[in-house]
């Protein structure tokens, strides 16, 4: 009655307008990536050149495989401000191991090696603190990552380690497999892993559940102790991974790599749709998250629009699909 | 009075209620009776002004509403206590009831005389609440008297009650019964929802009774007998509520000694459960019959005791090591412990069951086998509707409540522990839960139900135990089980 134009939608061919709209809204951030890229290129066509394409996907990777760690934890309903400057202490251990054992290639696999156990405890440790002892996730992470901070910046005496060995920083970094750079590759391997991991383990499904509803995990018989320390480990691990690919990029072992990582891979997560609250999303959300936000600064990049601004409006963007992840989960 | 007329309301082109007319009279008690989703929440949000209806006649006192907001109704004399209370736990009582009213002079709160009308107002209901005490710290029965004295602060004409029993004990809601009397006396109107069929017959002077958005018909509720009712709001009838179970004890399955936990809500008690019996376990909230069941389960802290099942006697209980024993507990509170609302129907069912060889193997979870295996569970619980990827949050409460008991399906187990089973649901919902445990106790499990509804205690166990204050009081077999002989022992007498 008060609606005719709702009734007549309804009618219209085999697809109701109800059931375009929600396709539309599931499909809503690869939308917006392709809406963003063709409007920055219209200003500034080299935005959608091949060249940058391939530029994209490579910068993505890195911030995509942070976003994935940081949604181990999320869906537990939990945070790891320490990401970041774990990157940053993984960078330079590893650069000073490789140093240390004497630049060639041989000591690539020591630096990998210290890198990943240096983040395993990192991520051990916040997993028990949390799980464990029940300590706040907000205030365990952030303790820790004042600490990893002042040990990255106390072993490398605050200044890059140089001397990595070529065989990082140029062969590999550089390099490709089937003509798709490294970093892209490990960014989908750790993409299928975690799907697979998430769709097809008890760890996994525990997560979400614990996530959604920790008492009724608990009253369902999830051992929630090692699910949650797992959780943690996993994300301080992958935190690793990236931490080494972007060391192999920048050449060198940088105590300030990972300064704005954290918040960047939380904001990914929570723009790609992984909620806040736990329980809800997954990592092809982090992922197109992180390509979302590349995408948008890229664009902003290229058409020069001012470094502070670019933070405004990345800003906006994260308060906006915020809001419009919650409206669509309330359907 | 109050009289709505063809009041409709839609939520996203759904009807959820249909051209229903309401009315009711100075000094009335109407209840409003339905299944879940019958329409009864919806009806009351719009007689109070949560949102607006899109069709349909408002009236009060003769005047027509033709838009109202929970600030409008309040002014025009209509309140409401809903089931979700809307106090601040770190407030007092007495701040909580004038919360938003408070009475001032140029600056100053005028303290003295809200203390004052706040101690009129509980007394003149005879309530006795602690007025500077935190409301974090009281009763639910008692922030439930916080809220009602709060919606009659303003001196309303109509009071709308929702569900105000649902989680009090007899004792509790004796005190409430009486509220109402008294403010039937005063001339209030009064909207009662429940789904309790004793409480309206006690209670109310009319019942209207609500299926799927329509009204299916208003009747004085002297004149109808309680099966009349539920064919009304079923649309079928039912024979009988409660299932006559056959009960043939054998082995004892559970068997509990001396347990007391380390918060002493539960202290030195004893019992034992047997094969093929239901046992129930009687008492007031808080009189430690939940934290029994939970400290069995291994959801508290336990100081002292032994807990054996079947002759394993388990030194440490913790949910999976019990659920490994054959002991499946179903919690009382299925929204904050029971289920995980964002997840999937199909998730749910499963999730106290992941190591069985049927889902999993080592690490690996088989979900492309777990649709085949809740399969005949779901089917048995009648789970509606049959979508076992909806989340949970979306379906009603009775089918919320069948796929938390979906999990004791999953499997065979020799004792199931029930916290509360039927609270907040409807009939029907209670109907097959009831039917659920009849088939578990005379397939041979042991059950144990711990319920504050004496009338399950009565026609569902063959033995009842009452606790006090954290301790077993008595045992009754099946010869003495009546309300009296039940309630004797409530407050620990001896009788």
């Amino acid at each position: 009655m008060s609606t005719p134009s709702g009734t007549k939608a309804q009618s219209v061919g085999p697809l109701s307008g109800a059931a375009i709209k929600d396709m539309l809204l599931a499909a809503r951030l690869p939308i917006a990536i392709v809406v963003t890229l063709v409007l920055f290129g219209l200003v500034e066509p080299r935005v959608l050149s091949l060249g940058n394409f391939r530029n994209i996907a490579i910068q993505a990777s890195y911030l995509a495989i942070f976003a994935m760690a940081q949604t181990m934890v999320i869906l537990t309903r939990g945070f790891d401000l320490s990401l970041g400057y774990t990157v940053s202490l993984v960078s330079v251990a590893a650069s000073m191991a490789m140093v240390a054992m004497g630049g060639g290639d041989a000591s690539i696999l020591y630096g990998i090696g210290i890198g990943i156990l240096i983040a395993a405890v990192i991520g051990l440790a916040n997993g028990l603190l949390i799980a464990g002892i029940g300590i706040n996730p907000l205030v365990t992470t952030l303790g820790m990552a004042n600490m990893v901070m002042a040990l990255a910046s106390t072993i490398s005496g605050g200044f890059p380690v140089t001397g990595l060995p070529r065989g990082l920083t140029a062969e590999f970094a550089q390099g490709s497999l089937l003509s798709i750079p490294i970093p892209i590759w490990f960014a989908g391997l750790v993409y299928a892993l975690l799907f697979l991991t998430l769709k097809a383990t008890k760890f996994g499904r525990s997560l979400y559940i614990i996530g959604a509803n920790p008492r009724a995990a608990v009253a369902a018989g999830i051992r929630t102790l090692p699910v949650l320390v797992l959780a943690y480990t996993l994300c301080a691990v992958l935190a690793a991974l990236g931490a080494l690919l972007l060391t192999a990029r920048t050449g060198s072992g940088e105590p300030n790599l990972g300064g704005n990582l954290t918040l960047e891979a939380i904001a990914a997560a929570v723009v790609g749709g992984v909620r806040l609250s736990g329980g809800e999303g997954g990592v092809g959300a982090a992922l197109l998250g992180a390509l979302f936000i590349t995408v948008l600064s890229n664009g902003m990049n290229l058409v020069q629009i001012d470094g502070y601004l670019q933070q405004i409006c990345l800003g906006v963007i994260i308060i906006v699909s915020l809001i419009v992840n919650r409206d669509v989960a309330r359907r | 009075m109050l009289e709505v007329t063809g009041f409709t309301k839609r939520f996203r082109g759904i009807a959820a209620l249909d051209n229903v007319d309401f009315s009711l009279n100075e000094g009335e008690v109407h209840a409003l009776l339905g299944e879940n989703g019958a329409g009864k929440s919806t009806l009351i949000n719009l007689i109070a002004g949560t949102f607006p209806w899109a069709e349909g006649v408002y009236r009060i006192n003769g005047r027509t509403i033709t838009s109202l907001t929970p600030q409008v109704a309040q002014e025009i004399g209509i309140a409401a206590v809903f089931q979700e209370f809307s106090l601040v736990p770190d407030l007092t009582v007495l701040e909580n009831i004038f919360l938003g009213r408070e009475q001032s002079g140029s600056f100053f709160l005028k303290r003295r005389q809200m203390r004052q009308a706040g101690t009129e107002l509980l007394d003149g209901l005879g309530f006795h609440l602690p007025l500077d005490e935190k409301v974090a710290f009281l009763s639910r029965a008692q922030k439930q008297m916080v809220e009602i004295a709060k919606a009659l602060r303003m001196r309303p004409k109509v009071l709308i009650l929702d569900e105000p029993t649902a989680s009090l004990t007899d004792g509790e809601a004796d005190k409430l019964f009486h509220a109402v009397a008294l403010l039937k006396a005063r001339g209030v109107g009064i909207i009662y929802v429940s789904h309790r069929m004793s409480e309206i017959r006690n209670l109310s002077d009319r019942v209207t009774v609500l299926r799927g958005g329509k009204r299916i018909g208003t009747v004085v509720t002297s004149e109808i007998s309680d099966e009349g009712l539920i064919e009304m709001m079923v649309g079928r009838p039912v024979e009988q509520l409660f299932p006559s179970i056959e009960h043939r004890p054998g082995a004892a399955r559970l068997e509990v000694q001396n347990l007391t936990t380390q918060d002493h809500s539960v202290i030195g008690a004893s019992f034992v459960a047997r094969a093929g019996e239901v046992v129930g376990l009687a008492g007031l909230v808080g009189c430690g019959r939940s934290e029994l069941c939970r400290a069995v389960f291994g959801l508290e802290t336990i100081e002292a005791g032994t807990i054996t099942v079947g002759d394993k006697t388990i030194a440490r209980p913790s949910p999976a090591s019990m659920l490994a024993n054959k002991v499946c507990y179903f919690p009382a509170d299925r929204g904050s412990e029971g289920l995980a609302m964002a997840r999937s129907a199909r998730e749910n069912a499963t999730m106290s069951s992941l190591d069985l060889p049927a889902l999993s193997a080592g690490p690996v979870l088989k979900f492309w086998r777990e649709r085949e295996v809740i399969k005949a569970p779901l089917a048995d619980l009648a789970l509606r509707p049959m979508a076992p990827e909806r989340k949970v949050s979306a379906f009603s409460g009775g089918n919320q409540q069948k796929l938390m008991l979906a999990r004791g399906l999953m499997r065979p187990f020799d004792v199931y522990l029930f916290d509360e089973p039927t609270v907040g649901i409807d009939v029907g919902a209670k109907v097959d839960v009831y039917n659920l445990i009849k088939s578990l106790v005379e397939a041979g499990a042991s059950v144990v139900v711990s319920t504050s509804e004496l009338p399950e205690l009565i026609n569902l166990a063959s033995r009842v135990y009452v606790m006090h204050e954290g301790k077993v009081v008595a045992e009754l077999g099946q010869a003495e089980l009546t309300e009296a002989q039940i309630l004797s022992h409530y407050f620990g007498g001896r009788a």
